[in-house]
């Protein structure tokens, strides 16, 4: 049954082949050429995991899918699919997240191999620890566009996923969202965040109102003097986006007047804001640009031209008429979630960003472009994906043979680098960072922040975001006294005091750990005045994370070099194949250091911080 | 050269080729829409490829295979059902393949190829031939070129893997990203605001047949310093052409060990002709070129797939004019031969 045909390897590999289990993560554009190969090739035993269900943009290169799959559970029709090629193997489909205690440690030992085809960093470093914890070597493949990577890691011989810190990414300041967009993503963030304020999650972080606490338009007498009028204009300040809206009955009219308006104009009252910046424009709904002139000559794609003013306000009418619709029909409590290819949603992002971009002088983008930015999309194609995942499957074939050593990194290029490379490997393993936070022999990391100021509750997102636990545990050192437990309810009473109010102090040390990633830590707190919220620390040069940061795009194809807003606050993953490393070659001939390496992301959500 | 006829995307198109069209374009998602596709070869590779083409949404793909389908086919041929051994290779794959995008039309062929007139390659904007012997490619490669027909040729062994280009004059655009400052207004505090500016440049490529690139001349100085570099992927390619020429047949998986012997004996022979480094051709690239491994077909198959979106669409620098997987080293390299 293995590799069908004897003699098309050598027994070895035949033999280790035969005797191999193999889990895939993730069933995309890269996993479902991993199951092709490995199905073909005539791996026995494969288990694949998604929770994704099939889209109709899959299709251009998730070639286990068709049409008539749409909406179905991806590992599973993958399974079906890649049956049909040799019936002969045994494909165990899971549609579920990969992280979750269902998937623990001992589920990963019983691997030769892990492969990971994912789109997301969450979901990868979760991968990285519990292949780290079982001991189990693991595959980690990734594309963007015409380029790609395939890299071993294995404990203790190579660098692990979490081994270099990923650079943090350009994030947007609150007031520069509420008041002062200079650039159109930064009105299409505050138009993802307004659907959240009427139609989502509502997120206090996520005001799209006026922020009069700006720095900037401190001691601003205008201000004060317009808000205490605010309350004729439906109360500017104090009552929530989505409680007044609720009021007017989602009238796109008053909605409109307020957002585009009003606001606009208390805005202009913050005259400091406006000293050197070109003042917005407040606009009327019966006055609209455009909405007289004929349409102009457009070629390419509907969703390639851009809309006029008046076309926008037409747009956001119906698009809110349509949502308000969808939410009244849901249960009570009940609220939509943000998604790029729901047509009202999209639509109402582009009608507002634009709106907002034409108040602020800011160019107007398409309603196409805009999905590529508000969506995080990056784009994906077929052979780049066949090419990693055949790569990969080679490398896994290297790895069962036992050859570890010569398993060094791959990387797909966009284009042939001076020596004429396409695919360039590299010569050596790259060996563990003995003062990784992940996979040192006692892992230890400082946490920045102000002790007086961080709360439990902050301290819990930190452990999670920054350190990208689960369900963290956390102990004072060398006391025992347990200061956080992933056990519901237990500590949450601390939630809101301070780190100081419950004793810990600069220079004390946490132990934390994940209970289903294995995975412990040694947290030291450093006491930080200026920290306005926290920040990791290790003694490498690198850049550390920090709160919500936002990533860039591996590639930022059609010309979008901007940061991707992801859907915020919900760790929604990202639309692609992507996450990837990119290597940067010295373009000199006659150098023999190894090749720098930049490690680019994209975004799996947003930040702001003012 | 793919004409782009001007009739706009569907909605449908739109939406299935999303991604793709935010990387390369909606221009060339439209050449792409107009070019006709002919696969020459439905073994594993042949199936990687015409996946590949099929998926990017061309106008037609025809198959063209007069063998049957063989056991050995399976483990790399994922278009043809199993249940289907013993019947026409490329009619067998025709269903999976129209499966891949009903918006492509999909034809097989079941001719031989010298039994089929120049003419016949000559109705196709792109060739892309797989398994045959080396003067079957050069007739094909010739009558396209005669026409100004594109054309393309690959082969998987084992994990070993090449393809050939003759795209005779190229004529293709390639954008260029640049980085710039830029301010805001005078109160742009953001040091590193940069914009990317990107800029379409014009190129043009002159190719040349596959006679000239395989019959390199290694005597040359310039071609002799191309032995440091240390990869003998352009030889192994000679070995098992000759392979397949004398014996009318790849190395075969059930003759693992005689052939592996012919294959060495075949490769002292060529070190000795081109007078190479004793050593040069290891043996390690000539004991893995049995079957055809279904990572490397999808390795190969990729890198023609692009190189057919590259040609047809007119976008991007196309390799020139050869590119060797080297599955000893996992390198992947472009050179160029017989200019
Ligand atoms: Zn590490």
């Amino acid at each position: 049954m293995v590799a069908r045909v004897a003699g098309v390897f050598d027994e070895k590999l035949t033999e280790a082949i035969a005797n191999s289990k193999i889990l895939v993560v993730g069933a995309g554009g890269i996993g479902c050429e991993i199951l092709k190969n490995l199905v073909l090739t005539g791996f026995p035993q494969i288990e694949i995991i998604d929770l994704d269900t099939i889209d109709v943009s899959n299709l251009n290169r998730q070639f286990l899918f068709h049409k008539e799959h749409v909406g179905k559970s991806k590992a599973q029709v993958a399974k079906d699919s890649a049956l049909t090629f040799n019936p002969n193997v045994n494909i165990v489909a899971h549609h579920d997240s990969v992280i979750s205690n269902d998937y623990g440690v001992s589920y990963f030992k019983q691997f030769n191999l892990v492969m990971n085809a994912l789109d997301n960093r969450v979901a990868r470093n979760h991968v990285n620890r519990m292949c780290l914890a079982a001991n189990v070597p693991l595959i980690e493949t990734g594309t963007a566009g015409y380029a790609g990577q395939v890299e071993l890691i294995k404990k203790g011989l190579t660098q692990c996923y979490e081994c270099q810190p990923k650079a943090p990414q350009k994030t947007f300041p609150g007031c520069t969202i509420r008041n002062t967009p200079s650039e159109p993503i930064h009105c299409i963030v505050w138009a993802k965040h307004l659907f959240n304020q009427l139609f989502g999650e509502e997120d206090p972080d996520q005001d799209v109102s006026p922020d009069t606490a700006d720095p900037e338009a401190a001691g601003d007498a205008g201000a004060s003097a317009l808000s205490s009028e605010g309350t004729a204009t439906g109360n500017v300040e104090r009552k929530s986006t989505r409680q007044w809206a609720a009021e007017t009955s989602y009238d796109p009219e008053k909605l409109f007047s307020k957002l585009f308006g009003d606001d606009i104009r208390y805005l202009l009252s913050m005259e400091n804001l406006w000293k050197k910046r070109r003042p917005p424009t407040p606009l009327t709904w019966n006055n609209l640009p455009g909405k007289d002139e004929p349409q102009a000559q457009h070629s390419g794609l509907p969703d390639q031209r851009v809309w006029t003013v008046h076309e926008c306000a037409q747009v956001f009418a119906s698009s809110c008429n349509a949502l308000q619709a969808d939410l009244k029909s849901r249960a009570d409590g009940d609220h939509l979630v943000w998604d790029k290819d729901e047509k009202s949603a999209m639509d109402f992002v582009t009608a507002c960003a634009n709106i907002r971009a034409h108040i602020f002088n800011i160019p107007q983008k398409s309603r196409f472009e805009i999905k590529s930015m508000a969506g995080n999309i990056i784009p994906a194609i077929a052979t780049a994906n066949a090419i990693v995942a055949g790569l990969a499957v080679l490398r896994a074939q290297a790895v069962l043979r036992g050859e570890l050593a010569s398993c060094g990194s791959v990387y797909l290029r966009p284009k042939v680098n001076h020596r004429g490379q396409l695919f360039v490997p590299e010569k050596t393993l790259t060996p563990p960072n003995p003062k990784c936070y992940v996979c040192a022999p006692k892992p230890e990391v400082g946490l920045a922040c102000n002790l007086k100021q961080l709360t439990l509750k902050d301290l819990t997102t930190a452990f999670k975001d920054g350190l990208n636990m689960q369900a963290p545990d956390a102990t004072v050192e060398g006391k025992g006294l347990v200061v956080l437990s992933s056990e519901p309810g237990e500590t949450d009473h601390n939630n809101d005091k301070t780190l100081e109010e419950i004793g810990l102090n600069d220079g004390c040390a946490l132990l934390v750990d994940d209970f289903l990633q294995n995975y412990e830590v040694r947290v030291r707190l450093q006491q930080e005045d200026e920290e306005k919220s926290w920040r990791l620390v290790t003694d490498s040069d690198a850049p550390m994370p920090g709160p919500k940061e936002d990533e860039k795009p591996a590639n930022g194809s059609n010309g979008s070099e901007e940061p991707k807003p992801g859907p915020s606050r919900s760790r929604t993953r990202a639309d692609s194949d992507s996450d990837m490393e990119i290597i940067e070659e010295d373009e000199d001939e006659t150098t023999v250091k190894p090749p720098k390496r930049r490690r680019t992301e994209m975004s799996d959500e947003i930040v702001e911080l003012c | 050269m793919v004409e782009n006829n001007e009739v706009e995307l569907s909605e449908a198109e739109a939406e299935q080729y999303d991604r793709q069209i935010r990387l390369w374009g909606l221009e060339s998602q439209k050449r792409l829409r107009a070019s006709k596709v002919l696969i020459i070869g439905l073994s594993g590779l042949g199936a990687e490829i015409a996946k590949n083409i099929i998926l990017s949404g061309v106008k037609s793909v025809c198959l063209l295979d007069s063998e049957k389908l063989k056991e050995i086919d399976l483990y790399s041929q994922f278009l043809a059902p199993p249940d289907k051994v013993g019947e026409n290779k490329a009619e067998a794959s025709l269903q999976r393949a129209r499966a891949l995008n009903p918006m492509v039309d999909v034809t097989s062929e079941t001719k031989a190829v010298d039994d089929l007139p120049d003419e016949f390659f000559t109705t196709f904007d792109i060739v892309c031939a797989t398994g045959l012997k080396q003067e079957q490619l050069e007739r094909i490669n010739n009558a396209c070129r005669d026409s100004n027909k594109k054309f393309l040729c690959g082969d998987v062994w084992g994990m070993y893997g090449y393809m050939f280009a003759d795209l005779v004059d190229h004529e293709y655009s390639e954008e260029i990203v640049q980085h710039k400052a830029v301010k805001r207004g005078p109160d742009d505090t953001e040091k590193n605001a940069r914009e990317t500016v990107s800029i379409t440049v014009k190129r043009r490529a002159i190719y040349v047949p596959l006679q000239n690139a395989l019959s390199a001349d290694w005597s040359k100085p310039e071609l002799r310093s191309r032995l440091r570099r240390g990869d003998p992927s352009y030889f192994v390619l000679k070995i098992l052409f000759r392979f397949r020429d004398e014996y009318n047949r790849n190395p075969d998986p059930a003759k693992r060990k005689a052939d592996t012997e012919i294959l060495l004996k075949m490769r002292d022979e060529l070190v000795k002709e081109l007078n190479l480094p004793v050593g040069f051709v290891s043996d390690a690239l000539l004991t893995d070129v049995f079957g055809i491994v279904a990572g490397a077909a999808a390795v190969v198959g990729g890198v023609i797939g692009q190189e057919v979106v590259k040609a047809v669409s007119q976008r991007e620098p196309p390799h020139n004019n050869m590119f060797f997987f080297n599955p000893v080293k996992c390198v992947g390299f472009v050179e160029l031969y017989g200019q």
